[in-house]
């Protein structure tokens, strides 16, 4: 089921009209039922890898607190079992493509083969998160629980199922076996979020998405109508995933949940490692604290720093998807940080510019950085290696005028649609770090104009074409 | 607080609910020209239509073709008409538009090949696995269908009609008459759409180039192969005859050939082999195929799957489902034979 659709709205009213009727273990209970049915809405076989990811980790973190001495053992089950399941649906033509490629370089034309099998969506979140209890209980960070209905139910919460995100077992599983009590200020900040939310898929992700698609189906784009496409591709994917993350807040918060931040205003990062405190951030804090940590991170020197640095991007980008790009994708951020790093080694701070310069710098920073992510997100949207080469080598004194009154046009219409973005992150960028007070009545009538502009412009400026949300395909 | 937190959440519902109906002022003050209705009531309001081709009748008349071949680029990239013709002996009559659909389709049928009087010995309806029991497959697609439409088309929009008649639509036509949402939408979208030229150029006629142009360059000619050649896959949903065959133009069509007493040969084209092989099918396809092939047959016309022709190998296709410039002549020569054995 797609958060952008009329069945969800009603499957949602429905859940949450009958959930505050009911007693703690029976909203659990659901919980479950509606999170299975609305993953397995379209493709019940789906629910079959769901179930079967929860019942092992459940069973392996049961098995490491009952047997500590065996407990490698049950770790290895569950990595073999989640990253089995996600390496089979996601890798397995990835890899069987390359070896097919590389054989047929060394002159052996082997039919290896071919996958016909839909990869199942979401799995890229789920099965992390519910490594993520199983690797919590391994450390001895977490006790393994004796409900498989908990378990079941921090797996399958329907909110972040999808797209995330990634919730942290530590996080959230005591909110499944808690009390929850419906509280009106978070159904009213989740309505506020909700509505964000929509708005940004609806009128924001999906136009600028129609300039992308239309700018990456072109086989001969000029310089400025592909940078124009990539900056229609930086926003739509930031207000499309974003989006999710908001809905998904938005309702969990109706059902008495709070989950994680996943984005804090990403475009206004001033350098790659701000970047990535600001992006996606369950996923980086997922790679950080089970990957880089575990790799060493920054405890032995600076060039293991760096080593453990491309190894997390690295498998970050894979984790995206299986394909080059991706791939490369994650190396480039890790060459960013790198070199970021590299450069504060030779060039140590200085005590800074004047504090009249300082606000120049600081948006020549984030320009400069918003610039290199726009690198980035190119070798994201471009899945052929041979047009990434193509794109790279464009000129912009090849274009004729028309191809940069396209490109300018283009880049106008993203731009405009992107507006109230820019708009919400510079306005909490610049009153970050003051204190929260309570709601008064001037900004409550505020918001009720913001949503009522809001749903007025996704009634008669939503895209004409409706795109699935983009992480739906991780 | 807590009140004051309810109040609140009430304030922003309303606000959510009411702002809206200022569109219905804005529209007063933003009207629309005078536009006539649609010919689709149930899916849009009055709008711009590009005009009738009304001289496709006589013409067709004039030309008296022994086979008329109806459809979109699966149509036009198999067949060539100046080769059929030398093949068969017969006059081929193409009426094909690139991105069209099986609403189309059933328009050109009875709109210019019933009413030109011809008589050929079959008229001829490509298609892709489930397109022809799917009437909204392209039914947005106005810039072709307004060339095949009359000012009213009653059973094409009752069809329509019943095939979105679901809860979502319903909710969604609601919602749109009490916020008068389309008409908004009409003035409003083109506002958006065209502020960048706006801001670029001063005078109307520098911005209609630079649109115009804008179209040129995103055009059929610029696309990358596979984005030309909209390898939509057939989703099992799609596949089910029963539930949407009633709902579709595939009566109409059949109804009406076999009322004006023309042959109707619908062909379903081989999707892109895969592998050295014809592509896998879902077993809800071949049910629906099973399906779809009794009906026709059912209903006087006849059937045709060139899906597992051993000669249809992928040397034949160029992008997609698209055959290249040398397969569509070796499919032309292939389906010339099938044609005179089919209609001696």
């Amino acid at each position: 089921m797609i958060f952008h659709s009329l069945d969800f709205v009603l499957f949602f009213v429905a859940v949450t009209l009958v959930y505050w009727r009911l007693g703690h273990r029976a909203q659990n209970v659901l919980l479950l039922v509606a999170s299975y049915f609305f993953y397995g809405y379209i493709h019940p076989w789906f629910l079959s890898l769901i179930a079967s990811s929860t019942v092992i980790d459940y069973a392996s973190a049961r098995g490491m607190e009952r047997w500590p001495e065996r407990k490698r053992t049950f770790m290895a089950i569950s990595i073999i079992s989640n990253f089995g399941m996600l390496g089979f649906f996601k890798y397995f033509n990835f890899f069987a493509d390359n070896v097919h490629a590389v054989l047929a370089a060394a002159g052996y034309d082997v039919g290896l083969p071919v996958l016909r099998v839909l990869l199942p969506v979401g799995i890229s979140f789920y099965t992390f998160q519910a490594m993520s209890y199983t690797v919590d209980v391994y450390r001895g960070e977490l006790r393994a629980r004796r409900s498989l209905l908990d378990v079941a139910v921090f797996i399958s919460f329907f909110p972040h199922l999808v797209a995330g995100p990634i919730q942290r077992a530590s996080f959230l599983l005591p909110q499944v076996e808690e009390k929850r009590r419906f509280s009106i200020e978070q159904a009213a900040s989740g309505f506020y979020l909700m509505v964000w939310g929509f708005f940004k898929k609806l009128v924001i992700a999906d136009n600028v998405g129609v300039i992308a698609n239309k700018v990456f189906a072109l086989s001969d784009p000029s310089f400025e109508i592909l940078w124009a496409g990539v900056f229609a591709f930086a926003i739509q994917i930031y207000a499309d995933f974003s989006a999710y993350t908001d809905i998904a807040r938005g309702s969990s918060r109706w059902l008495g949940f709070e989950l994680t931040q996943n984005f804090d205003h990403p475009y206004l990062a001033r350098n790659p490692a701000d970047f990535w405190r600001r992006w996606n951030i369950s996923l980086s804090s997922w790679f950080r604290d089970y990957v880089y940590i575990p790799l060493g991170g920054s405890r032995a020197g600076e060039w293991p720093w760096a080593r453990n640095v491309m190894i997390t991007f690295l498998l970050s980008g894979l984790w995206h998807g299986a394909s080059w790009n991706y791939v490369l994708w994650g190396l480039y951020h890790g060459v960013l940080l790198v070199l970021t790093r590299a450069h504060d080694i030779l060039r140590p701070a200085s005590r800074g510019p004047r504090r009249e310069a300082r606000g120049a710098l600081t948006v020549l920073q984030v320009a400069g950085m918003f610039a290199l992510t726009l690198i980035g997100w190119l070798l994201f949207r471009e899945t052929e290696l041979s047009a990434i080469v193509r794109d790279l080598k464009l000129s912009p004194f090849d274009s004729t005028p028309l191809e940069r009154q396209a490109g300018l046009y283009l880049f106008l219409l993203a731009f405009g649609y992107s507006i109230p973005l820019w708009v919400q992150s510079i306005w909490i960028e610049t009153h970050r770090g003051e204190p929260a007070r309570p709601v008064g009545w001037g900004t409550a009538a505020l918001r009720a104009v913001a949503c009522g502009v809001a749903f007025a412009a996704i009634l008669v400026l939503r895209s004409r074409t409706s795109l699935d949300f983009i992480y739906f395909q991780f | 607080m807590r009140r004051a937190a309810l109040l609140q959440l009430l304030v922003a519902a309303a606000g959510l609910l009411l702002i809206p109906l200022g569109l219905r002022a804005a529209n007063r003050l933003y009207a629309a020209p005078d536009l006539k209705p649609s010919y689709l009531p149930a899916i849009e309001g009055p709008r711009d239509r590009v005009p009738f081709e009304a001289d496709r009748i006589p013409a067709l008349a004039g030309m008296n073709p022994t086979w008329v071949v109806i459809g979109d680029s699966m149509a036009g990239s198999r067949i060539d008409p100046a080769l059929l013709t030398r093949l068969t002996g017969g006059q081929t009559a193409p009426l094909l538009y690139a991105g069209s659909g099986p609403a189309w389709w059933y328009l050109a049928l009875k709109n210019w090949v019933i009413p030109s009087g011809i008589r050929p010995r079959a008229v001829v309806v490509f298609f892709r696995d489930t397109n022809l029991t799917n009437v909204m497959f392209r039914i947005d697609a106005t810039w072709s269908l307004d060339t095949a439409a009359l000012d009213r088309e009653d059973d094409l929009n009752a069809v329509v009609a019943r095939r979105r008649g679901t809860a979502f639509y319903q909710v969604r036509d609601r919602v749109d008459r009490v916020y008068q949402a389309s008409q908004a939408r009409r003035w409003l979208e083109p506002a958006v759409n065209e502020w960048p030229a706006r801001a670029m150029f001063p005078f109307r006629r520098q911005r209609g180039a630079l649109l115009d142009q804008l179209n040129e360059r995103f055009g059929l000619a610029h696309l990358r192969p596979m984005d030309a050649a909209d390898m939509q896959a057939t989703e099992d949903r799609e596949a089910d005859f029963d539930a949407f065959a009633a709902d579709s133009t595939l009566p109409l069509m059949l109804r009406d050939a076999r009322a004006a007493g023309l042959p109707l040969l619908l062909v379903r084209v081989q999707r892109r082999p895969l592998n050295g092989r014809p592509p896998e099918q879902s077993a809800a396809l071949r049910r629906y195929v099973s399906r779809l092939h009794a009906y026709v047959e059912s209903q006087g016309g006849v059937f045709m799957d060139d899906t597992g022709d051993p000669a249809q190998t992928l040397d034949l296709y160029e992008d997609g489902d698209h055959l290249s410039r040398d397969g569509r002549r070796r499919y032309t020569e292939m389906f010339a034979v099938r044609l005179r054995q089919r209609f001696p």
